[in-house]
């Protein structure tokens, strides 16, 4: 039956993406590859609603195509004129009447699975969860890892490093807009409004790279506001953690000594922070670790040094409107710069 | 019926007259149009010692500051201004001369009282090149063009602006009207304002 | 305590170590002070904030001045006390930029033959009392990451004691101890930073359990934080020669915003007491753990013996600004008594055991959102103001402020030279309307015997005298004489301008008492006026604008030094 091959094709392709996303290497983004058991949660219930509106779209089809079929017809010579019973058919009658009922059935088995999906998410055991509090500014993300002790904090920005199997809680905050957050492959959307703070609780139970990005318009460049989970295993994400509450690696090497000057005596200083160092605004994204980001800009371009000179050169030939000023170092300098940049691991 | 259109057709093409105006629209400039500085630009000379986050490195490394190679076109320009906005609280501006302009550290920048003048050039060098009495030196640490942009917001302060061009709300607790609804304030002469050493 | 024999001269800010600011003078009394008339008056020239007390030793009074930090000496043994010598310390003029407060300095000290000032561009000069020769100078201070010094230094046995200023700018504070003959730096005590840096070692014994531990100055802090996390030592110091400890306040933490400083923030907004010879804490009390509201520890410790719950106790009263008299034991740093004397929101008690405050969240700012109603203000129910102590009606006599305030909270970023708020404010008056109250305390009943409401906040010191007079100046100008047992107004002179200085009372070489005041508006409260802000924008001045919109008709700038005695 047509209705079947249609199913069929569709649940191929979902799984073929599945397929193609585990195959590679590259950062999943998508709902129908859940990594953790919110989302998984999420993509039952869009399966189940899948499948009842394929099956009401598929039964409507086929009513509307016996309806066209039985419909009696009438010749070419003949006048039109209305029929000669005017009151309701008594089959017409049923039909409607069970649709009806079977119409309100589906939707009421719709609440009652949307219903057991929110219990479901409520449900993730919060016991040793990881605190992060994200705030989204126009166009990047800003994580502040929390812990009990304050001094074991630190900042990273637009790049999110979480264990596996562990309950991760994020405080989702805003500096200036509404954004929304959103990792397809770990839950659904949430928003991020000024002035009031949300929560978001996920979990990843498969290591993996996973792309979010920012989910509600929020200005000129709110399509290249994208971020990176990365799920590890606990003891790499400690090792990792470990290394982000480092101060920043103090190069000797002559080159990136003059970056860090020329860092802390032009525009740098006024908006960025790099721990251990005189700079401690909060403007831009935490620049303590940055070389071992996958991305520069929040998703906009990968982190390489060609494309760090060119990001600082004129970052409004990559993200025109991004807060962040063309710079007019001379060009060694610039060099100097991005080697310091690049000593940050 | 044609009649009837024929004699609306002026009214549809008066009506249509007015609405060409609504083409025109204010550009955004991202791009900042001022080139890198040549080995033939002004160096400019700092008013102070006194520069923004570099206190461990001490006066011999000052960077090189230049005099401004762009002149001052956002006086119209509601989009920089309200970036000028934006940049007066991030560059700490509003610690120093209050949320609203009204003064702390610094001097009020809303009143009519301008020690250093209130001309967009007398601006500019205050910002860069700062002032004797406190005022830091940012040349090299806040771009030209961000700096034309602070220095229409500064304008904008006491009502100089005109109003469709001034910011027209603040998203912060208001300390007064924002500045699209202050009255324009005469900039008075400058002169030292009491006995004190400037 | 013994009280100091009153030897007629005035030679530290708070007169003795103890700072009771009490003159044993007797000439001037309830019955003849409103004869008192003025006996001469002394023009410094500048009409920025006169917050200094003026100092007397030596037939001599020396005046330290707001920038750029003259000091005068006056010679009191020739009639009209004309000017002897001037001393101009030439402190860098940038420095002016980095004030949070006005320009201002709280007096000079004197110490066998020297006089000691600190400059607004941190430095702390020793000038000869009797020729006005620089004899040494000290650059202490680093005014290009927002550093001054505005308290008036301490001589302590063969030290003089000096703390920087500049919290406000996400300075680090510290307490640093000079030896008085040559200047030399003995030794420095930090107030955030590792353990080796704040000098706690193995005599470290404070009395609440949560500042036990090693490094807490560090901890309690985001990583790195405690560099640019204030704790500055602009207030007072009180000297216990009996226990040889020094007794100090330390500053809010920076920034403003607590949201950027999760922790405790040790070891701001509390007391250290201290070995003088050494600098090593004996121990410590936050009065504020992490710091939501500005609320200083550096208000003054007056040192006193009293009878309380039928036990003689040595102890130090302590009003601060988050708005509670706070009675100490002196040994040990025990919360004795801890009683509100202003309308309290920010906190919803003192808890016995712990010694912490119980913080009220819904005044507490938050990012993004105005919460109002926070009380007392940031100035605090109390600010810098000195309250005097009176042993004959056993009254601790507190100008101070009856302010609430709106306030909001957003990141600040740290860029050194520039203010670390993250913070906008709107103060008003609190409840009754009246911006300042002139009270009297009684620490051992634990509450105000009488108060007289002022319009303005009382931003100057008291004095009190053994004639049982008490004196202090209002914000409009009017110098006081009030009964000290029944606040009455016994006397008032209208000075040029608002006073905000610290009254003094010492002996003359004829044999009469005198009373002395500086008379010129300024200081954080008067800001509106001496700095010729805006009061048109509420947030100006940290918020104070709101509150002294009026100021400016009902007082100019001002300079003058006011001198009184009996005809």
């Amino acid at each position: 039956m047509a209705t079947s091959a249609s199913t069929l094709r569709w649940l191929a392709a979902c799984g073929s993406v599945v397929l193609a996303a585990a195959v590679r290497a590259e950062p999943l983004q998508s709902v129908l590859a859940p990594a953790g058991p919110q989302a998984a949660h999420l993509k039952d219930l869009w399966d189940v609603m899948l499948l009842v509106c394929t099956g009401v779209f598929v039964a409507v089809l086929v009513a509307v195509g016996i309806a066209l079929w039985r419909a009696p017809r009438a010749d070419s010579s003949q006048r039109a004129s209305l029929p000669q019973e005017l009151g309701p058919q008594r089959g017409a009658r049923r039909s409607v009447l069970s649709a009806v009922v079977a119409s309100t059935l589906l939707l009421l088995f719709l609440i009652v699975a949307s219903v057991f999906t929110d219990r479901a998410l409520a449900r993730l055991s919060l016991h040793d969860a990881l605190h992060i509090e994200v705030t989204a500014n126009q166009w990047w993300w800003e994580a502040r890892y929390d812990d009990a002790q304050a001094s074991r904090m630190f900042n990273t920005a637009n790049e999110l490093h979480i264990p596996t199997g562990r309950p991760v809680v994020l405080t989702l905050r805003s500096n200036d807009v509404i954004h929304s957050f959103w990792v397809p492959a770990l839950h659904g959307k949430k928003d991020l409004i000024p002035g009031r703070t949300s929560t978001l609780r996920l979990q990843a139970d498969q290591a993996g790279t996973y792309r979010g990005q920012c989910a509600e318009f929020c200005g000129y460049q709110h399509t290249t506001m994208a971020l990176l989970v990365m799920a590890e295993p606990p003891a790499q994400y400690e090792a990792w953690a470990d290394h982000q509450r480092a101060t920043a690696a103090l190069s000797q090497e002559p080159q990136a000594a003059r970056g860090r000057h020329i860092f802390m005596t032009t525009t740098c200083v006024m908006c960025h922070s790099i721990q251990g160092t005189d700079a401690s605004a909060r403007r831009g994204p935490d620049l303590t670790h940055v070389a071992q980001r996958q991305t520069l800009a929040a998703g906009a371009l990968p982190n390489t040094p060609e494309n760090l000179e060119r990001w600082i050169r004129n970052p409004q030939h990559i993200k025109p409107g991004a807060n962040m000023p063309p710079s007019d170092l001379p060009t060694d300098d610039l060099k100097a710069l991005v080697a310091y940049l690049g000593s940050l691991q | 019926m044609s009649s009837r259109c024929l004699r609306l057709w002026p009214a549809f093409a008066a009506a249509a007259l007015l609405c060409l105006p609504a083409c025109e629209r204010e550009k955004r400039q991202f791009d900042s149009p001022s080139p890198p500085p040549t080995p033939a630009s002004a160096p400019m000379m700092r008013a102070t010692p006194l520069q923004p986050g570099n206190a461990q490195l001490g006066a011999s490394s000052v960077p090189t500051a230049h005099m401004p190679s762009t002149d001052y076109r956002y006086e119209n320009n509601a989009f920089a201004v309200s970036q000028g906005k934006r940049l007066y609280r991030w560059y700490n501006c509003s610690s120093c001369h209050a949320p609203g302009g009204g003064g702390d550290w610094g001097p009020a920048l809303s009143d009519d009282q301008w020690v250093y003048g209130s001309s967009p050039a007398n601006i500019f060098a205050s910002i860069a090149e700062g002032r004797p009495a406190g005022m830091p030196s940012f040349a090299a640490h806040i771009s030209e063009d961000q700096t034309w942009q602070l220095v229409a917001y500064v304008r904008s302060l006491s009502g100089q602006l005109p109003k469709d061009v001034a910011p027209g709300r603040s998203d912060t607790m208001s300390g007064r009207e924002p500045e699209a609804g202050r009255d324009r304030e005469r900039p008075k002469p400058m002169e030292k304002s009491d006995g004190n050493k400037r | 305590m013994a009280a100091d024999a009153d030897d007629g001269e005035w030679p530290m800010a708070p007169k003795n170590h103890a700072s009771t600011r009490f003159s044993a003078l007797t000439q001037i009394d309830r019955s003849n002070v409103a004869n008192l008339r003025l006996a001469f008056t002394f023009d410094t020239g500048l009409r920025r904030g006169q917050e200094a007390a003026p100092i007397v030793a030596e037939g001599t009074m020396f005046i330290a001045s707001p920038f750029p930090n003259t000091l005068f000496a006056l010679d009191l043994t020739r009639p009209g006390a004309p000017l002897k010598w001037k001393f101009e310390p030439n402190p860098k003029l940038a420095a002016q930029g980095v004030a949070c407060c006005d320009v201002v300095t709280r007096g000079a000290a004197y110490s066998q033959g020297r006089v000691f000032i600190n400059t607004l561009g941190g430095q702390t000069v020793a000038v000869d009392a009797k020729t006005g020769t620089e004899l040494w100078r000290q650059q202490l201070g680093d005014s290009s990451k927002g550093e001054t010094i505005t308290m008036a230094p301490l001589v302590v046995k063969d030290k003089v004691l000096v703390g920087n200023a500049g919290s406000e700018l996400g300075v680090r504070g510290w307490l640093t101890a000079l030896d008085t003959a040559s200047g030399r730096v003995i030794w420095r005590a930090h107030s955030t930073g590792p353990d080796a840096e704040v000098l706690i070692g193995p005599n470290f014994k404070p009395f609440y359990q949560q500042d036990v531990g090693k490094d807490l100055g560090v901890t309690t802090w985001p990583p790195e934080a405690w560099k640019i996390g204030g704790g500055t030592a602009w207030g007072w110091i009180s000297y216990d020669p009996a226990l040889d400890l020094i007794y100090y306040g330390t500053a809010n933490p920076a920034p403003w915003n607590a949201e950027q400083r999760q922790g405790d923030n040790k070891w701001t907004a509390g007391i250290f007491a201290r070995n003088p010879d050494s600098g090593e804490a004996r121990w410590f009390y936050q009065y504020a753990p992490n710091d939501r509201h500005d609320y200083n520890g550096t208000n003054e410790n007056v040192l006193l013996d009293l009878q309380i719950e039928g036990r003689q106790r040595s102890v130090i009263v302590h009003p601060d600004r988050n708005g509670y008299v706070y009675v100490l034991d002196r040994a040990t740093g025990e919360v004795v008594s801890a009683d509100p004397f202003v309308k309290v929101t920010t906190t919803l008690g003192i808890d016995r055991l712990t010694g912490r405050p119980r913080m009220n969240p819904q005044v507490d700012p938050r990012n993004g959102e105005v919460v109002r109603e926070v009380c007392p203000a940031s100035p605090g129910g109390k600010d810098w103001q000195p309250s005097a102590w009176s042993p004959r009606t056993q009254l601790l006599y507190m100008p101070h402020q009856n302010l609430c305030q709106d306030m909001t909270a957003y990141t600040a970023s740290y860029i050194s030279g520039t203010p670390f708020l993250g913070s906008e404010v709107r103060m008003y008056a609190g409840p009754g309307g009246h911006r300042g109250v002139f009270g009297a305390w009684d620490p051992v009943k634990r509450r105000m015997a009488w108060a007289i409401p002022e319009r303005f906040p009382v931003w100057s010191g008291a004095l009190a005298t053994a004639g049982d007079v008490v004196f202090y100046g209002t914000m409009e100008g009017w110098f006081k004489a009030v009964d000290a047992r029944s606040g009455q107004l016994l006397w008032q002179f209208k000075t040029s301008s608002g006073i905000v200085g610290q009254p003094i009372s010492y002996r003359g070489p004829d044999g009469k008492q005198y009373v002395a005041v500086l008379s010129g508006v300024g200081g954080w409260a008067g800001a509106v006026v001496s700095k010729d802000l805006d009061v048109r924008d509420r947030t100006a001045a940290k918020g104070f604008a709101s509150a002294m919109a009026d100021l400016p008709q009902y007082t100019g700038k001002g300079g003058s030094l006011y001198v009184f005695a009996l005809p």
